[in-house]
């Protein structure tokens, strides 16, 4: 209903041609995301969201597995001036939240850099710039010896955001972000598979998104019905998930076992569970993955 | 004289004897993540207050392949009353702090299974404990 009335507005305010340019904008921006989540949908969002796994984890298995920096697999900051609308800024400040995350892990500071500010600019004109304190950052971001503090310092911004913006019942600006950010981290794992074909850690990778897929599109739907943008999302995912559909991930129990070393509960599981993924499903997960991502950053 | 007496053990019977009203669990999750082990990177913190409740949970996609540290961070200096129990997605314990009547301050562990996974804290029945909690990440 608020969508209607809002579209109505909308609608007298062109016809009427009477509105400035920066009115039209702000309440194109206000029906871009609907706000006032209900508590209920708060809760289920707020359960959901802290589940998803950080982007930064697959950044640093490609570091980790000596897989070299390539920032063209990265969206450009240059193009951060074509999102005009909330929606788009929400999307790709997810998708630079990850770009900015893996120039981090890699250290290489002047891409972060460039990044983080325009983070910062996509997060003001979002009304949530207040927790990237640029000065702090900047400083930690151009020593390769403060790596660990810089890693912390912007997961707690993430996180401090996602936290607010429930408190303010605007969370599907986070849900945004999120999904944005894990769109970004398939896309560059799904690119450096390309470049390493047969790597079973990479194939394994792509193919545990699944289960993460499932928990973005149940997040996305709650928002669906009252959003055209998220319902035009979830469609997109949709088509996503069919490329996983023949993906299979078989997991058998098997009690841990443990161990105490100096205070710490040393567990190992030893369960297993094999991710049988092919080479075309990881092609249609690659080419579906890359359709949604150009018509987010284009 | 009397009335100075009245109000310190007033004091004390308020703030000093209830951990809940002076715990900050905000600022214990916070205490918490520097106290991940050098290696893992910060991912989560939790609040955990009991308030009432019989347990607390979160949950979180564990990946095949990563090694996950769990910390807890008490007012005090070790961990007394907060267990802290890790479920994968068909609730079988896979992971828990507690042996008999010991508590470790933190799990490492190292998954092999993909899934959604539930970190609960539960409570002994001495207090209305606080605390925070960080989650870390190795490969």
């Amino acid at each position: 209903m608020k969508i209607l009335i809002a579209g109505l507005c909308a609608g007298m305010l062109l016809a009427c041609d009477s509105g400035s340019k920066s009115e039209e904008q702000a309440l194109v921006d206000a029906i871009d995301i609907s706000n006032g989540d209900s508590e209920a949908v708060s809760a289920e969002v707020n359960d959901i969201l802290h589940r998803i796994p950080s982007p930064l984890e697959i950044s640093v298995l490609l570091k980790e597995s000596g897989k070299s920096y390539n920032p063209a697999f990265l969206n450009s900051p240059d193009n951060a001036e074509r999102y005009n609308t909330n929606y788009r800024k929400a999307l790709n400040l997810g998708i630079y939240g990850t770009d900015l995350g893996y120039t981090n892990i890699y250290e290489h500071s002047q891409d972060g850099i460039k990044y983080l500010s325009t983070i910062k600019g996509l997060a003001d004109e979002l009304n949530i710039g207040q927790f990237f304190e640029m000065e702090t950052i900047g400083r930690l971001a151009a020593n390769s010896d403060n790596l660990d503090s810089l890693l912390l310092i912007t997961t707690q911004n993430f996180n401090n955001i996602n936290h607010y913006l429930q408190t303010q019942n605007r969370s599907g600006l986070s849900v945004l972000f999120l999904t944005g950010g894990w769109l970004e981290a398939l896309h560059i794992t799904c690119q450096v598979e390309k470049l390493n074909p047969g790597n079973t850690q990479l194939r394994e990778t792509i193919g545990q998104q699944k289960i993460i897929l499932e928990s973005v599109m149940h997040l996305l739907s709650l928002y669906g019905e009252n959003d055209k943008n998220m319902t035009a999302l979830l469609g997109d995912m949709e088509t996503l998930k069919k490329s996983f559909d023949q993906v299979t991930i078989t997991s058998v129990y098997k009690p841990s076992t443990y161990e105490v070393v100096n205070g710490v509960m040393m567990v190992k599981d030893n369960s297993t569970c094999i991710i049988d993924i092919t080479d075309a499903d990881i092609e249609n997960i690659r080419t579906a993955t890359e359709t949604i991502r150009t018509k987010i950053t284009s | 004289m009397k009335k100075v007496h009245v109000f310190v053990f007033a004091f004390f019977l308020f703030s000093g004897f209830n951990s809940t009203a002076q715990c900050n669990a905000e600022m214990l999750s916070t205490q918490c993540i520097p106290k991940l082990a050098p290696g893992f990177n910060f991912l989560k913190s939790y609040k955990i207050e009991k308030a009432g409740k019989e347990y607390i949970e979160y949950s979180y996609v564990f990946t095949k392949g990563t090694q996950y540290m769990i910390n807890i961070c008490e007012p005090g200096q070790s961990v007394q009353g907060i267990t802290v129990t890790l479920e994968d997605s068909e609730r079988h314990q896979v992971a828990t702090n507690r042996i008999n009547d010991q508590y470790a301050t933190s799990i490492v562990y190292s998954c092999n299974k993909v899934g959604i996974y539930y970190i609960k804290y539960t409570f002994d029945n001495k207090g209305d404990y606080c605390g925070g909690s960080a989650l870390g990440f190795k490969r």
